[in-house]
């Protein structure tokens, strides 16, 4: 019994190794990724993407690019760097070289030094916090290394290009897209984001702007923590509170999906005339949603992970770039999902 | 129910004079406190909650309410009812939440990406579960680590198991390209969450009642539950006294996981897909469950009904606050409050 229970035990530990092993060698993108039955594929495919340094360039002028994530552990961060792998398909000339930080600043600054001594032509970074990444990103400056710095800012000016969307006109388009849907009036509910994080401040305040002037009423809100569990819970209290509500603003597309599944369980046909919106518009998550007939509009939060590389393969080769890009947005409806939706432009 | 009158319950010394009735009843709401802090949670929702603005029911009172209550506290209960197999043997297992995750990702795995039949995919899932819960068991019953440490393994590591499936991204109808299933997402889904019979219940509330109810009649009727009991009150004891110490724990650990695995499958039918990241930080509120219900801590005292108790108040209170609309910040000073209060009512006579 007790070697029987080793014997499981060491088998146990060796598939482990056995996974992570497969894991690093891994692409960290959701599409590429190894499915589940497929864990006996002999030595998992080779990669560029370990922490080794780049091969040496042969003929042609070759750059290596050094991309730090903070988290790999949220959707909208796998296809960041999903949209990263697919735009420098574009540019042979490109090889990328992912860290991925698990969401703790610490790790963060040592990936910056690490690709700083590995001397990478160009780092971009995703910060997890703009403090702890300042120092590091300007150590990379000062050693020659370009830095685009992507969705969250860094202090001071010490970068060479941020890149990042506007969570405030987003919000705002949704306000205005869900005055114009309701007809000027009516009573919604908003399902908020993380209450103390920035994006969900933002885009809460965006939309007020939006519904500003017309006859919406909040009738409740609630702090969801972006999750869609809590989302549902909480709508189920609206549902049976409110008799009328025409409209639900979801602070990402997970929320606008759960309370539209409460009001599916709730079995009164209430998920037709509720309208529900949501934000983020991931392609397998809000787009799908919208084509699916759940979400009546979705806004997409763009990761800049295709401008990323645009501006790198510019600046590498010695162009001048705008420090600071400021991303639109798209907005998704059943009407043009099919299309790939509607650019919102910044400042229209 | 046999466990509410819990095994701490004194039994009357002979030889004393009978009691005066206000002493009796005093008496029999003191063995009942763990419902009799339910009922005044219950009250004080009925008291609180808001009306319907049409109907002008009283919101907490309606049927709809309470089967939401059930129903939106299912995987929960089915977490802690499993907690507290493990937390009688005086062990804790941290890693209910990422498991509950690992097993709705391979349910909706097999289920969406590979086209099983639902009935051998919430096996797999539920057995998966029951693995993972038997590999914790073993790690503290025979490498004698730590339930806390050994929990905490499995923690990360059916968390890592549960990305690996899904690539990272939910599992859902044509969320990737080589998912089987593109079109309708499976009716499993819609079936075990849509009323029953015309009725209040749902047969995710069911699943949870249903498993409740066997675990209160194995801890409280089989030799296996009371050799729980013996293990959490003094495991040196019990061992000399010719208990099946290991055997009987690495039991309590996997029953601990299938019931995970259960919450798994009832979480990817709640979503509608399978999230690789569900259940997170699920351990504490069962965790919470199982010690606001009466169950101690230290092991050895309390029992499956106080944990329906306490996953009642669990839910009753985060239902409450959600109908007064309060926000975040009021809900959490009030839900840190009335747990320590529950807590409070179920330790004072103990001291």
């Amino acid at each position: 019994m007790r070697h029987a229970a080793l014997l499981v035990l060491i088998v146990a530990l060796a598939v482990c190794l056995l996974l992570t092993g497969c894991s690093k060698a891994k692409p960290p993108s959701g599409d590429t990724a190894i499915p589940f039955g497929n864990f006996d594929e002999p030595g998992g495919r080779p990669s560029t993407l370990g922490n080794e340094a780049a091969a040496p360039a042969e003929g042609g002028k070759k750059f290596t690019l050094g991309m730090s994530q903070c988290s790999l552990n949220e959707p909208w961060r796998v296809q960041m760097n999903k949209d990263i792998e697919e735009a420098a398909k574009a540019h042979p000339e490109l090889t990328v070289l992912y860290k991925d930080a698990q969401n703790q600043a610490e790790a963060q600054q040592a990936q910056v030094r690490e690709f700083i001594s590995q001397g990478v032509n160009l780092i971009i970074i995703s910060p997890k916090e703009a403090k702890p990444l300042t120092q590091p990103v300007a150590e990379a400056m000062d050693a020659g290394i370009p830095v685009i710095v992507l969705d969250r800012k860094i202090e001071g000016d010490k970068y060479t290009c941020f890149i990042g969307g506007d969570n405030v006109l987003i919000g705002r388009e949704a306000g205005k897209y869900l005055v114009k849907l309701l007809g000027g009036k009516g009573k919604i509910v908003e399902l908020k984001g993380l209450e103390t994080s920035t994006p969900a401040g933002e885009r809460h305040k965006g939309f007020m702007e939006g519904i500003k002037g017309s006859q919406i009423e909040i009738i409740h809100t609630a702090d969801c923590r972006w999750l869609e569990p809590n989302a549902q819970k909480e709508m189920n209290s609206v549902l049976t509170k409110f008799a009328q509500i025409d409209a639900v603003y979801g602070h990402n597309d997970p929320s606008a999906h759960g309370a539209w599944m409460a009001a599916k369980q709730e079995g009164k046909g209430r998920e037709k005339t509720i309208k529900f919106i949501g934000i983020d518009a991931l392609p397998h998550e809000g787009v799908k949603y919208v084509e699916e007939g759940i979400l009546a509009a979705t806004f997409e939060y763009k990761t800049g992970g295709k401008e990323a590389i645009e501006m790198a393969a510019r600046i590498l080769q010695g162009e001048k770039v705008p420090k600071s890009i400021v991303l639109g947005t798209r907005l998704f409806t059943p009407e043009n999902v099919k299309q790939g939706g509607q650019e919102i432009k910044v400042g229209s | 129910m046999p466990d509410l009158a819990a095994p701490e319950g004194k039994p009357e010394e002979p030889g004393r004079p009978p009691k005066s009735v206000p002493v009796r009843l005093l008496g029999v709401l003191d063995r009942y406190r763990g419902l009799t802090a339910l009922a005044v949670v219950f009250l004080l929702g009925a008291c609180v909650s808001p009306r319907n603005l049409t109907t002008a029911q009283i919101v907490f009172l309606t049927p709809t309410n309470q089967s939401n209550v059930l129903f939106e506290y299912a995987e929960i209960g089915l977490l802690a009812a499993g907690m507290t197999l493990v937390i009688l043997t005086a062990g804790i297992d941290l890693s209910v939440g990422s498991v509950l995750g690992f097993t709705a990702t391979i349910f909706s795995f097999l289920l969406i990406a590979k086209g099983w039949a639902v009935v051998p995919s919430a096996l797999v899932a539920v057995v998966g579960g029951a693995l993972c819960g038997a590999l914790s068991g073993m790690l503290v019953a025979r490498l004698r680590l730590q339930p806390f440490v050994a929990t905490l393994a499995m923690m990360a590591a059916a968390r890592g198991a549960a990305k690996l499936v899904s690539g990272g991204i939910k599992i859902a109808n044509g969320a990737q390209p080589w998912y089987v299933m593109q079109d309708a997402p499976p009716e499993v889904f819609t079936w075990m969450t849509a009323p029953v019979a015309g009725g209040w219940l749902r047969p995710v509330t069911l699943a949870f009642l249903a498993t409740l109810l066997v675990l209160a009649v194995v801890v409280r009727y089989s030799r296996f539950g009371r050799h729980l009991y013996a293990i959490g009150g003094n495991e040196e004891a019990a061992r000399l006294s010719g208990i099946a110490v290991r055997r009987s724990k690495v039991m309590a650990y996997l029953l601990c996981g299938l019931t995970a695995g259960m919450a798994g499958v009832c979480n990817a039918c709640h979503l509608g897909y399978g999230d690789p990241e569900a259940g997170f930080t699920y351990e504490l509120d069962a965790i919470a469950a199982v010690v606001v219900g009466g169950t101690s801590l230290m092991g050895g005292r309390g029992g499956m009904m106080l944990t329906l108790v306490g996953t009642l108040i669990i839910g009753y209170v985060n239902k409450i606050l959600s109908l007064l609309g309060w926000q975040e910040a009021q809900r959490l000073l009030a839900k840190g409050l009335i747990i320590v209060l529950a807590v409070v009512i179920q330790e004072t006579r103990r001291r």
